[in-house]
């Protein structure tokens, strides 16, 4: 089983990872979208529900995803405050420490996206890793990241993928492989990011974990996310 | 003279990696051979591309308006076929225009290759 759960688009490429070999994929939408026009989100849910519903049967899951692209951690605070009832996947436009660290703070976060964005580090260390582990906020390695750096700066991208690989095996926070894909182009076999994954510094067992395991992981929580009152706690309705 | 060939037990193994490219522009088989080597050069720089012994042995043209593809086989040694197939999906430009290269299936011989994954017919030509 794989998932992506960084894609940007619409029914039609979520079809086509089907084709590839995807057994589920997030559709993820801006939150900048969703300020400028409050029903991007709705009309979208609408959509996937419309076509999902046109082939049932098969067990492809589509999940609504959004990316929040915040200023400073407080607004942060209220956009996922906003978003988490409405979307099914909160991911979180990392790349600035603050950001970096105030996502890895938040239970109701589910991925930090990038946090390595036009870094020279990794953007987390031992500190996040370990908030990340405790809250359970996957680390995204961004393989759109990675393709479209230019040759002679790849080192760099894969250098800071090993260091995330070192936290993860260290102190068990989460990192999930998504491609980031806005079009046909961006999407990749599984299999092939697989073989692929060495270049990160993975293993197998561990690549597996990160493409399947911690997505199935994520969609488990969300499902019984309004029941929980604090972490542990849950109410049976 | 002609070089005697090798016995079969010092040959190199090999196996033989499907593989579908759709582009932006139309790709030739020598544009496919200099997309593979470069990549596979940018990803392992010459000492570790020598190591993967990359062919392209044949290349079919799928062209039609909306979409151009070419669908072919590249040859591999057998003990690197992991590190060959992650150069793969790291093609991304070619002239400036967008390219996407995805696997198909590993083979062990060209026929099984062409049935299985390329023309899921009969091999004849």
């Amino acid at each position: 089983m794989f998932f992506d759960f960084h894609l940007h688009g619409d029914y039609k490429l979520a079809r086509e990872a089907e084709k590839l070999g995807y057994h589920g994929v997030a559709l993820v939408v801006h939150s900048k979208d969703c300020k400028k026009q409050a029903e991007t989100l709705k009309d979208l849910r609408k959509t996937i529900i419309k076509d999902g519903n046109q082939d049932d049967g098969n067990s492809f899951s589509l999940q609504l995803g959004v990316e929040i692209d915040a200023k400073n951690p407080e607004d942060l605070k209220k956009q996922v405050k906003k978003f988490r009832k409405n979307a099914d996947i909160l991911l979180v436009h990392g790349g600035n420490l603050k950001i970096n660290r105030a996502a890895t703070e938040d239970p109701r976060i589910d991925i930090l996206s990038h946090p390595y964005r036009n870094r020279y580090d990794s953007g987390i260390n031992h500190v996040l890793a370990v908030k990340a582990a405790e809250n359970k906020v996957a680390v995204e390695i961004n393989l759109k990241y990675f393709l479209l750096t230019r040759p002679n700066q790849r080192h760099r991208v894969l250098n800071q993928f090993q260091q995330i690989v070192k936290l993860h095996r260290k102190y068990q926070c989460p990192v999930i492989i998504t491609s980031d894909a806005s079009s046909i182009y961006g999407l990749r076999n599984p299999r092939d990011v697989m073989a692929m994954a060495p270049c990160f510094g993975m293993k197998k067992e561990e690549t597996l974990t990160a493409m399947s395991a911690i997505p199935q992981e994520i969609m488990e929580r969300n499902k019984i996310r309004d029941q929980v009152i604090v972490q542990g706690v849950r109410l049976i309705k | 003279m002609k070089l005697k060939i090798l016995p079969t037990h010092l040959r190199d193994k090999k196996r033989y990696l499907a593989f579908q490219a759709v582009s932006e522009y139309p790709l030739e088989r020598d544009d496919v051979i200099s997309l593979v080597l470069e990549a596979s050069g940018d990803l392992y720089g010459a000492c570790g591309t020598s190591k993967l012994g990359l062919w392209v042995v044949k290349v079919w043209k799928y062209n039609s308006s909306e979409k151009k593809m070419v669908k072919g086989i590249i040859r591999c040694n057998r003990n690197e076929v992991d590190a060959a197939r992650a150069v793969i999906p790291t093609i991304t430009r070619f002239r400036g225009k967008r390219v996407v290269f995805q696997t198909l299936g590993i083979s062990g011989t060209i026929k099984a290759a062409t049935t299985n994954f390329i023309k899921l017919k009969a091999a004849d030509d």
